[in-house]
C-alpha cells in the first residue's frame, strides 16, 4: 500500500492549519492541569524511592558527599578565598544550587522524550513534563536545604539575617531553570543526539559556574558580564553574601542576571510553543 | 455555543515524513543539505482532506485496513497530534478510552496508579477518591489494588485502565482498539459500560478491528481508506463495504497448491436469485493436477476469512482434470445482503490442496437482519426462523 509521496495533491494554502497561541491562555491551561503535575511528580518521587533501601536518604547523601569533597580537595588542597567564610558552608551554596538546576535539567531535558508514550496518547500542556522535573527536583532541593541547617549546626555557625534575601534569589534560580528545561527539552525531541552531549556540558557547567571558586574573584565590569551570562553565578554568590558574609544583595548583578533569566523564560517558551504541535508526529 | 458533544473535522490534512524517522543532528544537517539543493523532503499523507461530522450523542465506529490513518485521525480528534491543514471541532469534556499502559509506573501499586490513570484522562484527585471504590470493584481488583503494578497480569493492567476511563462520564468517548486485551467476560463488560454510557448520551468515537463489537456499539460508521474517507453512513453498509474489500484484496491470491479453482455458482435451488429460508445451491468447478483426495470446506462470510458458519464434504477427485462440486443447503439462514463463499480443500493431514480463499460474491433477498440490542456483539448475523408465544398464545411477527 503505498501514499502518493509527492505534494502535489496537496491541500490548498488557505486551509493550512495555523495554531494561535497566546500567552495567558496557555499559562491558564498549564494551571488547570497542576493536579497533574502533581501526581507525575508524586510518581516520580514514590518510585525513585520505593525501591531504595535508604529511601529519601538518597537526596541527603549527594550533596554531603560532594560538600565534604569539595572541602578536601579545594579547601585544603587548592586554598580558593572564600572572602572569610567557612569552606563548607562556602561550597554548600554552591552544590545546593548547582544539583537543583542539574538535576533539573537532567531530568526535565530528558521529560518529553521519556513519556513519549503518555504524551502520544493523552492531550495535556506539554509543559507539564518539564514543569514536573522541576517540581520533583525542588523537592529534592528541599531535602537539602534542610541538610544545610544540619551543616550550620554541626559547624556551630548561625546564617546573617540577610539570609532572608534567600526567595529574591530562589525566583531568580527558579527563573533562569525553568527556561533553561523548556528549552532543551522541546529542542532534545528534535535534536537527540543533544541528550548525550547533555552529561558533558552539565560537567563543565559545573565548573564554569562559580560552585567550588568564587565569583568574586573575576574583578569589576567581568563580573556584571558573567553574570549577564549565567545567572546561577549571581544566585549562588548571593546566598554566600548574604547568609555568610551579612551583605545585602548585589542589586547590580541580581538585575542584570533578572534581565538574562527573563528574556530566556519568554524565548525559551517561545520555542517550546513552536515546536509543540510536532512533538507527537517525531515521538 | 454549540451544544457539548459534537465532533467535527472539516477538510483536515496529515503527513508524515517518509524517509527516516531518526531525529539526529547529522540527520537533519542531511536534509538542510539537500533542501540547499532543491530537492523537496519526502512526505507522505496520511490523512487527506477528511471531513467528518458526528452530532451529540451519536455513536461512530471507524473501521479500516491497518496503515490506514484511524488511530491519527483520532489522535488528531483528542487533540494529541495537530493537522497540517483544515479545522477540528471537539466540544464538552473530551474521554479517551486509549491504552495508557504506558504511564503506569510498575514499581508503584494499583492503587498509586489509579490516581495517576485518573490524572492522564482528566480526572481531578477528589473525582477519583469519589468513585475509587467503583472503579476498583469494576476492575475487579479488590485483591490486588495495593500490589506493585509489574506484579499485576496484563490483562490486570488493562482492567484497571479501563475502569479508571469507565468513569469519566465525557462528553464525547474516544476508544481505541482496548477490548482487545481483555478476556471475554471482561469485554463484555465493557461493552455493558459503553452502553450505559450511550444511553446517558455521550458522543461515541468507536475504533476496533473487531467489526462485530463495532456493528454492536455504533449506528453509523466511517471507512478510512489509506488516509481517506472511503464510505460513511449507516454502519451495516460501511461494514459491508469494507469486508467486500478485504474479499476483494484476498482474491487477488494466487493458488500454488495442485488444485485450482475454476469457476463458482450460487443460485436459488430453481435457479433464481438466493432467497432467505429457501434452499440454494452452490456448485465449484475445481481442476486437479493429479488424483487426490481430501475435505473440501465452504464458509459463509461478510467478506472476511472468518466465515460465520462452515459446511464440508470429503470428495475424491479420482483423476486429473475438471471436477464439478455440487451442494444444496435446504434453507438459507442468511438475511438480505451481501454475502461471501470462501473455499478450500486439505488432506487427511491438513494441508493445503487448494488454500483457504474467496470463491464467489453473492446476494441474498429477503427480510433485513433483525437488530439486535445496543452494545451487544453478535458474532454472525445469521436469520432464524422463530415463533413466539405469550401466556401460551401465539405472537404474530
Amino acid at each position: 500500500m503505498t501514499v502518493a509521496d509527492d505534494l502535489t495533491d496537496g491541500p490548498p494554502p488557505e486551509l493550512r492549519f495555523r495554531r494561535r497561541v497566546s500567552l495567558v491562555a496557555s499559562i491558564r491551561a498549564v494551571w488547570a492541569v497542576r493536579e497533574l503535575v502533581r501526581t507525575l511528580a508524586e510518581r516520580d518521587l514514590r518510585a525513585r524511592y520505593k525501591q531504595a533501601v535508604l529511601g529519601f536518604a538518597w537526596a541527603v547523601v549527594p550533596t554531603i558527599a560532594s560538600v565534604v569533597l569539595f572541602t578536601v580537595l579545594f579547601d585544603r588542597v587548592a586554598e580558593i578565598d572564600t572572602g572569610g567564610a567557612t569552606y563548607a558552608l562556602f561550597a554548600y551554596f554552591g552544590v545546593l544550587t548547582w544539583s537543583f538546576f542539574s538535576n533539573c535539567v537532567n531530568i526535565g531535558g530528558n521529560s518529553l522524550v521519556g513519556n513519549v508514550a503518555i504524551l502520544n496518547k493523552v492531550a495535556c500542556p506539554r509543559e507539564v513534563f518539564p514543569l514536573t522535573a522541576v517540581v520533583t527536583a525542588s523537592v529534592d532541593w528541599l531535602v537539602a536545604a534542610v541538610t544545610g541547617v544540619l551543616l550550620f549546626l554541626v559547624l556551630a555557625e548561625a546564617p546573617h539575617v540577610q539570609v532572608l534575601w534567600l526567595p529574591v534569589y530562589l525566583a531568580l534560580q527558579l527563573t533562569f531553570t525553568i527556561g533553561v528545561v523548556l528549552l532543551l527539552s522541546s529542542v532534545i525531541v528534535f535534536l537527540r543526539d543533544l541528550r548525550h552531549a547533555l552529561p558533558l556540558l552539565l560537567q563543565l557547567g559545573l565548573f564554569a559556574t562559580p560552585v567550588v571558586w568564587n565569583l568574586r574573584s573575576i574583578q569589576g565590569g567581568g563580573r556584571v558580564a558573567y553574570a549577564a551570562f549565567n545567572p546561577l553565578g549571581t544566585v549562588i554568590d548571593g546566598l554566600r553574601s548574604t547568609a555568610l558574609l551579612g551583605h545585602s544583595p548585589d542589586w547590580q548583578l541580581v538585575g542584570v542576571s533578572t534581565v538574562t533569566s527573563v528574556t530566556l523564560l519568554f524565548f525559551s517558551y517561545w520555542v517550546f510553543k513552536r515546536l509543540e504541535p510536532g512533538i507527537a508526529d517525531v515521538a | 455555543m454549540s451544544p457539548d458533544g459534537i465532533v467535527a473535522a472539516e477538510h483536515v490534512w496529515k503527513r508524515f515524513r517518509s524517509d527516516r524517522t531518526r531525529a539526529l543532528l547529522r540527520d537533519h544537517y542531511l536534509r538542510f543539505t539537500s533542501r540547499l539543493r532543491g530537492e523537496t523532503a519526502g512526505w507522505r499523507w496520511a490523512l487527506r482532506d477528511i471531513d467528518v461530522r458526528i452530532e451529540p450523542g451519536e455513536a461512530v465506529g471507524l473501521v479500516g485496513a491497518n496503515g490506514s490513518g484511524k488511530s491519527t485521525l483520532l489522535k488528531i480528534l483528542t487533540g494529541v497530534m495537530y493537522p497540517y491543514a483544515g479545522r477540528v471541532t471537539v466540544t464538552g469534556r473530551v474521554g479517551a478510552l486509549i491504552e495508557v499502559r504506558a504511564g503506569v509506573h510498575p514499581d508503584l501499586t494499583g492503587r498509586e496508579n489509579t490516581y495517576l490513570f485518573g490524572s492522564l484522562l482528566g480526572l481531578s484527585r477528589a473525582d477519583v477518591t469519589r468513585r475509587f471504590d467503583d472503579i476498583v470493584a469494576f476492575a475487579e481488583l479488590e485483591d490486588a489494588i495495593d500490589r506493585q503494578v509489574k506484579f499485576f497480569s496484563s490483562g490486570m493492567q488493562m482492567r484497571l485502565g479501563f475502569a479508571v476511563a469507565a468513569f469519566l462520564e465525557p462528553d464525547v468517548l474516544l476508544v481505541d482498539e482496548v477490548l482487545a486485551v481483555g478476556d471475554a467476560a471482561f469485554q463484555q463488560k465493557c461493552l455493558d459500560r459503553m452502553r450505559g454510557v450511550l444511553a446517558e448520551g455521550t458522543t461515541l468515537v468507536f475504533v476496533s478491528h473487531d467489526l462485530e463489537a463495532v456493528e454492536a456499539a455504533c449506528r453509523t460508521g466511517i471507512w478510512l481508506d489509506r488516509g481517506e474517507v472511503a464510505v460513511q453512513g449507516p454502519i451495516r453498509e460501511v461494514l459491508g463495504a469494507y469486508r467486500s474489500r478485504v474479499e476483494e484484496e484476498a482474491s487477488t491470491d494466487d493458488s500454488s497448491g495442485p488444485v485450482h479453482l475454476v469457476s463458482t455458482t450460487a443460485e436459488g435451488a430453481t435457479g433464481g436469485p438466493l432467497r432467505s429460508g429457501k434452499p440454494a445451491a452452490l456448485a465449484f468447478e475445481l481442476r486437479t493436477e493429479m488424483p487426490l483426495q481430501g475435505t473440501f470446506h465452504v464458509g459463509i462470510s461478510e467478506g472476511t476469512a472468518t466465515p460465520m458458519f462452515t459446511i464440508q464434504t470429503e470428495v475424491d477427485l479420482g483423476t486429473p482434470g475438471e471436477h464439478r462440486v455440487a451442494c444444496e443447503v435446504s434453507s438459507l439462514p442468511l438475511p438480505r445482503g451481501r454475502f461471501f463463499a470462501w473455499v478450500g480443500l486439505f488432506d487427511a493431514d491438513g494441508r493445503d490442496l487448494l488454500g483457504w480463499r474467496p470463491a464467489t460474491a453473492f446476494e441474498v433477498d429477503g427480510p433485513d437482519l433483525l437488530a439486535a440490542p445496543t452494545a451487544v456483539v453478535r458474532r454472525a448475523p445469521l436469520l432464524i426462523e422463530s415463533a413466539w408465544a405469550l401466556d401460551d398464545e401465539p405472537l404474530d411477527r
